[in-house]
């Protein structure tokens, strides 16, 4: 019994991170119609940031403070210099940038940090376990868990409550008309795209105690963000949370039932979905 | 009108001619070095069926390259007497069986969603490669595929096994095939693919059946892309996931945009050069990678059209009339 | 028999119902328009017609079979040609070539492998044909995407009627046009839907009543009255609703 309560936990923990890296890409999506393939490597940068910065400084803290600004200066750069100029050629040639950018960020990752994992100790104050309902689960995910909530409730306030909020929600669902009332629909574009990718940097920092760091850690992610956004929907946040539960879920159970299969679990799921919804379980956009 | 299809007939010859005279002329190393762009260039102009043509963008193109790679690895292993001929036309249909398949779920979607459809099917086929070790042989791969003996074809006799009778199998097999492609893309079909990258709804309601002839695109290009496949797999006598994986995928692409996906023949000098650049300069740094992939995003911004919009138009019209896009 | 008929046919799109039970029948030769407030529901009939949207509930039937739900290339096929609103046609191709992806998929070689393009005379000479009829025959090597908007348009009706349809669907078809471009237009419509069924949304009301032998009213998805010209000049539900929107 206690062993599917720990799966459950796993699952959960993954999921959580999974939208945290998910909901910036879907909702670039959903507004600016680009599915940015960089956007798991600002995740995987961002675990590297992290990783660099408790082996020199030991302070976690910092790292969650400082890899997200990293890049959220990357993703306003990438969005600045390398979508605009590209806009007009289309969406093929969108892709195709991010396509690259991804890409030279993995050859950095192997450059500057090797080819080998390189695990991220953590931090003092939240090492150890606790026992919790019966079972012993290590603090550090449930750090994650708490973190992630927090994030996730600030979203949702900024979303619901807040007027910039209002103003992104009307932009994905029509950006053409915000602009027209207005709004700097440009300038919007840069904080969201900046938003998402510091958020997935975010992300990255948080991971790396939890699944270590390692080269592939961005495909792997692109993957998951992938099954995440068929199954949610391209552009709805509700359905990238929903997805990225599912899919945490799954696979850990997954892999607690038919290792054997771990591998090609996801692919199976996204194809069940998309044979049976082609627009996703949530979303509209095909 | 007949004037540059002359002159077009006339340049072909010249390169064929060219192409088969070379290993008279040129060292062990070069010989396999135009081999290898031979293959990647038919590599590169199925994935630009696919994108220059269909204006599909496919991020996993390397499944029926692989795909095709397998193919004759495992029907020369395990098949005994199997004619290099026929492993070659097996690869090649498997790759368009695949095709098929494969196609038929991603060519419902379009732009991004086709994109990372045709990269999912990739890892997912990667991953099977990987972990099916008692047919695939995972990382390790599997080798020494090439048999024994001459490929007698009545007036001639070709040894795979020897560079020169390699490099002659693989320029006829991909001629032949780039010749095919070409006549594809002069017939009605041809101009049904052109038509609708152009305007993806209007042939619709012209009567035009969008979804079957993405379909077919979609295999055909799979069928040339394992046809190379099968060739790579001949060539290196070796097979294993590296031909089926993103790295793979990721270098088409880049063939391909590299050279020009504006024509038939952008892939082709794409695939040269990456195999000229590639090779030198990964004998001046361990990074070439990472140079490849800021080149290719240089590439991207300012240079789409790729070197092919390096050569002068007037002199590209009058070679080959054909437009680009 | 009704050349086409639609029967009860309701349309929502995720929760916005735009139409409302519409029924429409008809006869083969007619010349149908359709008007009503921007909005109200015509391009969707259209859209719900030649098949690229589904009614949520109802059926079509053309020449008694009903193509409810078909595919529009289906649709196409069956002899129901239209027009775009906004001009569809393939920009970065030659008049030549656009016109000639009309006369490929009407000879239904479309898939053909088996012969070179280039050297298929008998698709030559019809595509130069349509052409003349246009009056784009000097224009056909410019790049469709660089004519001026009044040989667009013409261009437009060109793709329509290349597949020789039995039904033309046109979608307000003089948007934007000049009165004399616009005359000329009633001309080149009238004489190409010579003897066919004609099917028109407008908002040109000189179009309207030079055209159609029966006009119908859609109000906010509703069929508000349908019948000859004269009829529809004196209905005061129609005069009060088109009155009514333009006060507004």
């Amino acid at each position: 019994m206690e062993i599917y309560f720990i799966q459950f936990l796993h699952g959960l923990v993954y999921g959580m991170l999974l939208f945290l890296v998910a909901s910036g890409l879907t909702l670039v999506f959903g507004m600016m119609d680009i599915l940015n393939i960089a956007h798991a490597g600002f995740y995987m940068l961002g675990a590297y940031i992290g990783y660099t910065i408790v082996t020199m400084t030991g302070n976690f803290w910092l790292a969650l403070i400082v890899a997200p600004v990293a890049m959220g200066l990357l993703g306003s750069l990438v969005e600045q210099y390398f979508l605009k100029k590209v806009h007009m050629h289309g969406h093929a040639f969108e892709l195709l940038i991010t396509f690259g950018v991804f890409f030279v960020i993995g050859e950095v990752v192997k450059w500057v940090w090797g080819t080998f994992p390189r695990p991220v100790d953590v931090p003092s104050s939240l090492a150890g376990s606790i026992h919790f309902m019966g079972i012993t689960y290590p603090v550090y995910r449930f750090f994650i868990l708490f973190f992630s909530f927090i994030i996730l409730a600030v979203l949702a306030f900024v979303f619901l409550k807040t007027r910039i909020g209002f103003v992104i929600r009307a932009a994905v669902s029509d950006a053409q008309m915000v602009g027209a009332l207005g709004i700097n629909v440009p300038r919007l574009f840069l904080y969201v795209f900046s938003g998402g990718a510091a958020l997935a940097g975010l992300a990255g920092v948080v991971a790396g105690p939890f699944l270590s760091t390692y080269p592939g850690m961005g495909l792997d992610m692109m993957v998951d963000l992938f099954v995440v956004v068929v199954i949610g929907g391209f552009g709805s946040l509700l359905g990238a949370f929903l997805a990225s539960l599912m899919i945490g879920e799954l696979q850990s159970f997954g892999i607690l039932f038919i290792p054997q299969l771990a591998l090609v679990f996801q692919f199976l799921l996204m194809a069940a979905v998309l044979i049976s919804r082609p627009a996703g379980l949530f979303g509209e956009k095909v | 009108m007949k004037k540059s299809s002359f002159r077009r007939l006339a340049l072909a010859l010249a390169v064929l001619v060219l192409l088969l005279i070379a290993p008279h002329t040129l060292t062990i190393l070069q010989i396999r070095m135009v081999n290898e762009i031979a293959y990647f260039a038919l590599f590169a102009v199925s994935f630009n069926f696919l994108f220059g043509y269909a204006g599909l963008l496919s991020f996993g193109h390397a499944t029926f390259f692989g795909l095709g790679a397998y193919t004759a690895a495992l029907t020369l292993k395990h098949i005994a007497g199997m004619p290099l001929l026929l492993s070659i036309v097996m690869a090649g249909l498997v790759g368009a069986i695949g095709g098929a398949i494969i196609g038929f779920f991603c060519v419902r979607r379009k732009g991004a969603y086709f994109a990372l459809l045709t990269l999912a099917f990739n890892q997912f086929l990667w991953a099977i490669a990987w972990k099916w070790r008692e047919v695939t042989g995972g990382e390790d791969g599997i080798g020494r595929i090439v048999p024994q003996g001459s490929i007698n074809l009545g007036i001639l006799s070709i040894d795979p096994t020897k560079v020169e009778g390699m490099y002659y199998l693989t320029i006829a097999v991909v001629c032949l095939c780039l010749a095919l492609g070409w006549y594809i893309t002069q017939t009605p079909f041809g101009n049904t693919v052109k038509a609708i990258k152009v305007n993806e709804e209007r042939p619709l309601f012209l009567g035009y059946n969008v979804h079957l002839a993405k379909l077919f695109i979609f295999t055909f290009s799979a069928f040339l892309a394992a046809i190379a496949g099968s060739l790579f797999a001949l060539f290196q006598d070796f097979v294993a996931t590296s031909s089926i994986d993103l790295a793979m995928s990721t270098q088409v692409l880049f063939m391909a945009f590299l050279g020009g996906t504006g024509s038939f023949f952008g892939p082709i000098l794409g695939a040269a050069i990456y195999v000229y650049f590639t090779d030198w300069v990964s004998s001046l740094t361990d990074r070439w990678e990472f140079i490849l992939g800021v080149l290719f995003i240089l590439l991207v911004l300012y240079f789409h059209r790729g070197f092919i919009g390096l050569i002068p138009k007037k002199l590209k019209e009058a070679l080959v009339s054909e437009k680009s896009s | 028999m009704s050349i086409l008929e639609l029967k009860d046919v309701h349309k929502d799109f995720s929760g916005l119902k735009v139409l409302f039970g519409i029924n429409l029948a008809l006869e083969q030769g007619e010349r149908h328009a359709i008007i009503g407030p921007n909005g109200a529901g015509k391009s969707t009939i259209f859209n719900l017609i030649t098949g690229k949207y589904t009614p949520s509930r109802g059926k079509i039937f053309y020449k008694g079979e009903d193509i409810t739900g078909h595919p529009p290339y289906k649709v196409a096929r069956l002899g129901l040609a239209r027009s775009f609103q906004i001009t569809n046609i393939f920009r970065t191709m030659t008049v030549f070539e656009n016109v000639r992806n009309a006369i490929l998929a009407k000879n239904r070689v479309c898939f053909h492998i088996f012969s070179r393009l280039a050297k298929m005379d008998g698709i030559e000479e019809e595509t130069e044909r349509l052409l003349a009829q246009i009056g784009l025959l000097e224009r056909k090597n410019e790049l469709a995407g660089e004519l001026a908007h009044g040989h667009q348009r013409s261009l437009e009706v060109g793709l329509t009627l290349a597949s020789d349809p039995e039904l033309i669907l046109l979608d307000e078809p003089t948007a934007g046009m000049s009165t004399e471009e616009t005359l000329e237009a009633i001309k080149l419509i009238d004489r190409v839907t010579k003897g066919k069924t004609l099917v028109v949304v407008e908002h040109d009301m000189e179009v309207v009543f030079s055209l159609a032998d029966k006009i119908t009213v859609i109000y906010y998805g509703k069929v508000l009255a349908s019948g000859p010209p004269e009829e529809i000049r004196d209905n005061q539900q129609v005069k009060d609703a088109y009155l009514g929107e333009e006060k507004k």
